[in-house]
């Protein structure tokens, strides 16, 4: 099956021409356009994410979980317009995530394993964005509407945003384990096993988060050393890992059932190396 | 490999030449466990760097508060889990040996150190609290719950990981010497944190 689909889909040849006249005859004719559609949605969306939250809003790094109440209301004060500009784009893009979460769900299907870990680790993760992210956008937008009100309740705002942002990351751990469990047993090499373990270091940082919910300064309160900058670190080797993986993964697609086969490179490279050995 | 047969068996030469090439080349295991050991050593050292700086800045607090710590079961924990550590390398030696039999019993003793050691852990905590010095007492033992902690879940995976090492010794019709290997290496990594953590937390004073 896989070897038909895929000399089906071989012969064809991209045309020369403008720019927009190869992006037209791939939308209409690149069989992996959804695919395709779906990887640099994920782009787009975590460019957005990066400008919304670490240049916009400034919630990124967090705040400091130590400030007082007037300290909070400060806050929301100086952070005014980066926190509506920043969300009002979060909310705009937010559903962006929704093709990222079907192309690793794919990624899964793809593999020789039960469809109940693809299927999983699409509700995990679509539900995971309500507490993982949305509620924090919400809450400080609300803080952030309305600059004169009582600094008591901006900080009480201030609090659950950041709180649940931060400390809700072990909503995100349950997936990371069905995605490296589904890597380690598959047998079609959709993706190299050490990507599976890369998935327990992200897992286990997001343990070390849970601390966040008992301090209020030091390394493991909500901004600290442990708690969010080294796991910051790790998320975004992580999702840089995962980006060029799931690029690889699109680009040996061969629409089969069987193991996926190598990058056209890969190929050519060993092809040679062997070429080399029998001379 | 200089002298031999060469000229007058090329088929034999062939053979030996293979074979010394996977000697040099063998790695245990599956190199993908590797670059794991080699992330996570990272991230634990991340912990580590951040503890050493936070003790510069407080050290007689962390003094005070190490001398609460018993010095005599850490170094009964770094036993055990050097024992358990030495059961899993006699293991994969069996089992590349063909003896599954006894690989098969240093693996679950492998285990049984590891249950010694997370006993012995979680009753020194249930000491240190009884004593007075929970997670929030003060910044040494924030570390001091955080780094065995951390230690104590890597631990736990370790059981699942020597689960699937006594799965495949099983049965004859699984043996992958190969996923053997690769739990050895987990464990060892496991036991190795447990050492820095030794060293850093007990020792260093």
């Amino acid at each position: 099956m896989s070897v038909s689909v895929a000399e089906e889909v071989a012969p064809l040849e991209q045309p020369s021409g403008s720019p927009i006249s190869r992006f037209i005859w791939h939308c209409r004719n690149n069989p992996k356009r959804e695919l395709w559609f779906a990887w640099w949605t994920t782009v787009v969306f975590y460019n957005f994410f990066t400008i919304s939250f670490f240049v916009l809003s400034r919630t990124q790094p967090p705040a400091n979980p130590a400030l007082d109440a007037q300290g909070a209301a400060d806050w929301f004060e100086k952070n005014h317009y980066g926190v509506l500009v920043g969300f009002g784009i979060m909310f705009l893009v937010t559903g962006m995530t929704a093709p990222q979460n079907a192309l690793i769900a794919y990624s899964m299907r793809r593999m020789s394993i039960s469809p109940a870990f693809g299927y999983s680790y699409l509700v995990l993760y679509s539900l995971s964005a309500v507490p993982g992210m949305l509620l924090l956008c919400i809450v400080l937008t609300v803080g952030a509407m309305r600059p004169g009100r009582d600094p008591e309740l901006q900080q009480w705002l201030f609090d659950l945003g950041f709180l649940s942002y931060v400390g809700t990351m072990g909503v995100f751990l349950v997936g990371s384990i069905v995605w490296m469990l589904a890597i380690l047993i598959d047998k079609n090499r959709v993706f190299p096993k050490w990507f599976g373990y890369l998935n327990l270091c992200n897992a286990l940082t997001e343990v070390v988060v849970s601390p966040a919910w008992i301090f209020h300064d030091g390394v493991f309160a909500w901004n600290g050393l442990i708690a969010w900058w080294i796991d910051m670190v790790v998320f975004g080797i992580y999702t840089g890992v995962f980006i060029t993986l799931l690029r690889n993964m699109i680009r040996r697609e061969d629409f089969g059932t069987g193991a996926l086969p190598d990058l056209p490179l890969k190929q050519t490279l060993e092809t040679s190396g062997l070429a080399e050995a029998a001379s | 490999m200089t002298t031999p047969a060469g000229a007058d068996a090329p088929p034999h030469d062939v053979e030996e030449v293979t074979k010394q090439a996977q000697v040099t080349r063998f790695m245990p295991g599956q190199p993908d466990m590797w670059a794991f050991v080699l992330f996570e050593t990272l991230v634990i050292t991340s912990y580590f760097v951040v503890y050493l700086l936070f003790r510069t800045q407080h050290h007689e607090l962390y003094l005070q508060a190490q001398a609460d710590l018993d010095l005599r079961v850490g170094i009964f924990n770094t036993i055990a889990l050097l024992l358990s550590s030495w059961a899993v390398a006699r293991c994969v030696q069996a089992s590349r040996a063909g003896a599954y039999r006894s690989a098969l019993t240093n693996a679950v003793l492998t285990i049984f150190f590891g249950f010694v050691f997370f006993v012995s852990k979680v009753l020194e905590w249930v000491r240190e609290i009884r004593m007075g010095n929970g997670f929030t007492t003060n910044e040494f033992f924030q570390h001091y719950f955080f780094l065995t902690s951390i230690h104590c879940l890597h631990l736990l995976i370790g059981f699942v990981v020597m689960g699937v090492v006594v799965y495949q010794l099983w049965s004859p019709k699984r043996r992958s010497q190969e996923l053997v290997e690769t739990g050895a290496t987990y464990w060892h990594t496991v036991d190795f944190l447990w050492v820095l953590i030794f060293a850093l937390l007990y020792v260093v004073r």
